[in-house]
């Protein structure tokens, strides 16, 4: 058997190393090189979705036998401490996987236009961002975990310090300073988890439902105060809109795309897997926390003047939606939010990412992404205009796109949970608002006198299209992601029972 | 033991004869070599003892070969090798250099005779041959206004330090009637609670805390960093402070495992290393927060890791005494071992990689180290990882050393501790990636490429790949701080 999980998570980081060379070599050369990289992991990412789809485990299997496919080796042994690789996929990471490999290939292609300088360091970067975040999905041994966590902020951290915008240094420390507080945080409930349980150990089926309840809330709260970093959850997030905004428009599509899914990951995979009691405890103070981050975000959205910064908060918003999707189920019982959760990072991986990106061949075309100076895009640059459009039906959850479906079971997995999560209905409408409203005054106004662009390129355009593929095949088939996602979320309601 | 012998001749041999060189006048290089050569054999010879020699005393039971012996040896006498490397490239008056060398390997052999001692006189006896070249070598700029401060005051402080040691020494033999540190240990666990004992363990901590820098003995330190040649400051920074950490574990921890420092449950010294740990950690970091000088923001840094290694003793020093977490204390002096190794070698690649920018460019504030990463790619390089490392952050060396830790107080009622140290961990990133921040994205004064010689080049990949190697595939060193470790329960 051909170890295709391991071939997965090391593959971009493997190839980023030759990626340099070929791009200091020659530019077109290096771009093909690292374009075929990133297809050749999307076909492997594409295999391990379907194989999941094709072959989950139901329920009723416990440990390792609860994921499609597991690979394990030992790591470190020494008599007193072991740490495994041990990675695996399930219903939960294997839509991530694939959206991370989708966006890398679509980031990569968008950078063609829109990144003049340093080539052969951004593209080696840009893959090694790739591979770890696909480790942290992979990952199903607490410290290889923490490996890929960490690992991801090295390359973003210089992705958003050098190819950023005017205040790109300031971005990247507190991008920094932010990420890696939360990452110490969270260690000290990895460590915890593994001194809970005798014997003791860092593989994550072995710990789930093993740590005894009384030691599981202090653990939980590090846990959730370090993942609710990287979502972002309110009133953890005040990096998000400057490393947004200032990210280069292709890396900010990988952070808003798949960097927050790394927290949403985390809450469900580590903090709800490990911590169960603790969470069902809680879970009715998480989902007033995804409340407000989802009110919160769309709110302060409204107000915003600029293109970037109002997606900034319409990501915070949707991260809003997986935080009140996961901890429903865990306070209700009912398998329904979650499985919203997941089919919202998902989703959301495409909204944002054509969000961003346009935003970025906007700043592209016209020099700015302030709504005010911005109008009439329709004529100026009718291809950015209509698709910014679409991206925006997108964002606001409505046929036909996907988010519509992860929305609405969110809310009606809140609605399981309380009936005071009905709230939720409305941060949809104020989405949907002040989107509108910003395409009036955008995109539909008259052009005022001398006003002029350059519009993307078609084949941009075309790729950009294809952000819209998943989205709409989600519509339809969303059974893809939530039929193997159901056992994974039944067997976490089982450990919450218990 | 022979090859313990052999190593102690090599470099007996080497610093004896090297003085004898000065009269060839411009030929210092060939000391160089013949020190670099002795270091070499002396690395070999102590890796073979590791390899084929048992667990044996000698000379009366003055030395005795076992792990912790042999893992201190290796750390401290790769060290000199280092150091001794890049001296060559450092040498601002080479008629001197001969007695540099010879002073270089003095101070090597006290530091592998204190690694194997078994006896407190013996312990002091090295300890003084380990200090006294140092003081010399500190002031080896003569010239220099700061590096004749800088020898000063680490001259009287180390001499304060050793007669407080010294003191020590003589109340544990007034009270136990012999030297021997086994001895002492039997002796003391035979005896009621004398307070006596408890001075001389708290001079103890007191008199190596000075070389081990934690606060409040850390006051030369960065002074001494300052003002000693470059090369000379990687010594004290990776080398000697060991050698605090070494005579701490032999002595302090050995009387720790049969003794509480008082009948009451507050005052022992789980409680003491606890707070030293936390209190040198955090004054080491706000205070590298605030530098405006590289080697001094490397001196706070190397005070706030003293701190981190502490934490280890603090586990251990409470599991003996209430004979719970034994685990956890076989974790944690694990992990604090290893960090002794890794601080050796993040810490050297960090004062090595600043060395050169001083010897190529003539300046150490922070200021130069702007856009770095374009005049010395090598070199930024090398203090990048190094930063990541010392923070902590994997895939790199630190990490694990950090994870074992912290592990090791997290279930325990020291769990306070790691806290503390996990917050100073994340605070001293904060100085570790300004540093990255001013050498990757900063503009310098200039963008020209600096010459980066090869011995030093050398030297950065062995310590990059040594980063990342062990990173990636701890398990050899764990294994080997483990046994050393395991070595200490007795």
């Amino acid at each position: 058997m051909m170890p295709v999980l391991s071939i997965l998570l090391f593959l971009p980081i493997a190839a980023s190393v030759p990626a340099y060379l070929v791009l200091s070599w020659r530019k077109s050369a290096g771009l093909w090189f690292t374009l075929a990289a990133a297809l050749a992991e999307l076909v492997i990412a594409l295999y391990v979705f379907y194989f999941v789809y094709a072959n989950f485990p139901g329920l009723g299997h416990s440990g390792l036998g609860a994921y499609a496919l597991t690979e394990q080796y030992s790591w470190v042994s020494v008599a007193s401490f072991g740490v495994s690789y041990l990675v695996g996929v399930d219903g939960l990471s294997s839509p991530l996987v694939l959206a991370t490999a989708l966006l890398t290939v679509f980031a990569v292609i968008g950078s063609r236009k829109l990144i003049d300088r340093s080539e052969p360091a951004y593209y080696a970067l840009i893959l090694l961002f790739e591979g770890a975040i696909i480790g942290v999905f992979l990952s199903l041994n607490l410290i290889l975990f923490y490996f890929f966590w960490d690992l991801v902020m090295i390359p973003m951290f210089f992705l958003i310090g050098i190819w950023g915008g005017d205040r790109r240094k300031y971005a990247a420390m507190k991008f920094m300073i932010f990420i890696f507080t939360g990452s110490m945080i969270l260690l000290l409930a990895l460590m915890a988890a593994y001194m809970g349980v005798s014997p003791t150990t860092f593989d994550i089926p072995s710990l789930a439902g093993r740590i005894p309840a009384p030691i599981q809330y202090l653990p939980l709260l590090a846990s959730f105060i370090g993942f609710g970093i990287k979502l972002p959850v309110f009133p953890l997030h005040s990096w998000l809109p400057d490393a947004y905004t200032q990210a280069p428009a292709p890396v900010a599509v990988l952070l808003a795309g798949v960097q927050s899914a790394m927290g949403g990951y985390g809450l469900i995979r580590i903090s709800i897997g490990l911590f169960p009691q603790a969470a069902e405890q809680w879970a009715w103070a998480f989902m007033a926390v995804g409340i407000v981050t989802m009110f919160y975000g769309a709110g302060v959205a409204i107000l915003s003047k600029n293109l970037r910064s109002m997606f900034a908060y319409t990501s915070i918003a949707g991260m809003g939606f997986v935080v009140l999707g996961s901890f429903a189920t865990v306070a209700s019982g009912s398998i329904i939010g979650m499985q919203g959760a997941i089919l919202e990072m998902f989703v959301h991986a495409f909204t944002a990412g054509s969000l961003f990106m346009l935003a970025g061949y906007i700043q592209k075309g016209l020099g700015t992404t302030d709504i005010s100076l911005m109008n009439g895009l329709r004529s100026v640059i009718p291809r950015a205009g209509t698709l910014l459009v679409f991206a925006c039906v997108g964002a606001m959850a409505l046929p036909p796109f996907g988010s519509f479906v992860a929305e609405v079971l969110v809310i009606v997995g809140g609605i399981h949970a309380t009936p005071y999560a009905a709230v939720a209905i409305l941060v949809p409408v104020m989405i949907g608002g002040y989107m509108l409203w910003m395409i009036k005054r955008a995109v539909l106004s008259p052009p005022t006198l001398g006003s002029a662009g350059t519009d993307m390129h078609r084949v941009d355009a075309a790729v950009l299209g294809l952000y819209f593929v998943p989205l709409i095949i989600m519509l339809f088939f969303s059974i893809l992601v939530l039929g193997p996602s159901a056992p994974v979320v039944q067997h976490l309601l089982q450990l919450v029972s218990h | 033991m022979e090859f313990i012998l052999a190593a102690v001749i090599a470099l007996s041999a080497a610093a004896l004869g090297s003085p004898l060189l000065q009269a060839e006048g411009r030929r210092f290089r060939v000391s160089a070599y013949a020190s670099i050569a002795a270091l070499g054999v002396a690395i070999v010879m102590v890796a073979a003892n590791t390899a084929y020699g048992g667990s044996v005393s000698y000379f009366g039971r003055l030395l005795v070969s076992d792990v912790l012996g042999d893992l201190f040896a290796l750390v401290v006498l790769s060290v000199s090798l280092a150091v001794a490397v890049v001296s060559v490239y450092s040498s601002h008056s080479s008629q001197n250099m001969p007695s540099y060398y010879s002073l270089l390997l003095f101070s090597a052999l006290g530091m592998l005779l204190l690694s194997y001692s078994a006896d407190l006189l013996m312990l002091f006896v090295a300890w003084e041959l380990m200090s006294l070249p140092t003081y010399v070598l500190a002031g080896f700029d003569k010239k220099r206004a700061e590096s004749n401060e800088a020898a000063a005051k680490y001259a009287i402080l180390g001499a304060l330090s050793s007669a407080i040691i010294l003191y020590a020494i003589s109340l544990t033999y007034g009270v136990t009637g012999t030297t021997q540190i086994s001895g002492v240990v039997a002796k003391v666990a035979s005896e009621p609670f004398n307070p006596l004992v408890s001075v001389a363990i708290l001079l103890f901590i007191v008199g190596f805390g000075f070389k081990m820098s934690i606060v409040p003995f850390h006051m030369w330190v960065p002074d001494a960093y300052e003002g000693a040649p470059p090369a000379v400051a990687t010594l004290f920074a990776t080398a000697t402070k060991k050698a605090g950490f070494v005579a701490a574990i032999r002595v302090v921890l050995a009387i720790a495992t049969v003794y509480a420092l008082a009948p009451n449950s507050v005052f022992t010294l789980a409680n003491v290393f606890a707070v030293l740990a936390v209190v040198t950690m955090t004054l080491g970091n706000v205070a590298a927060l605030t530098q405006k000088s590289m080697t001094r923001l490397l001196a706070y840094s190397s005070i706030a890791q003293a701190g981190y290694i502490l934490v280890g003793f603090a586990i251990f020093a409470y599991s003996q005494q209430t004979g719970l977490y034994t685990y956890n204390a076989v974790l944690g002096m694990t992990g604090s071992l290893f960090h002794i190794v890794n601080h050796a070698i993040m810490k050297g690649a960090a004062f090595l990689a600043a060395t050169l920018v001083l010897i190529q460019l003539k300046r150490s504030d922070l200021d130069i180290y702007n856009g770095l990463a374009k005049r010395m790619p090598i070199t930024a390089f090398t203090l990048a990882i190094s930063f990541l490392a010392l923070g902590g952050i994997p895939p790199l060396s630190g990490f694990w050393s950090k994870l074992l830790l912290f592990l090791s107080v997290i279930n325990t009622p020291l769990a306070w501790v790691a806290v503390a140290a996990i917050l100073n961990s994340a605070f001293s990133l904060g100085y570790y990636f300004w540093v990255i921040k001013r050498m990757y994205l900063d503009q310098g004064e200039s963008t020209e490429r600096v010459n980066e010689p090869s011995g030093f080049v050398v030297i950065f990949a062995v310590l990059v790949g040594l980063m990342i190697g062990i990173g990636l595939f701890p398990q050899q060193f764990i294994a080997f701080a483990h046994a050393a470790a395991t070595s200490l329960f007795t």
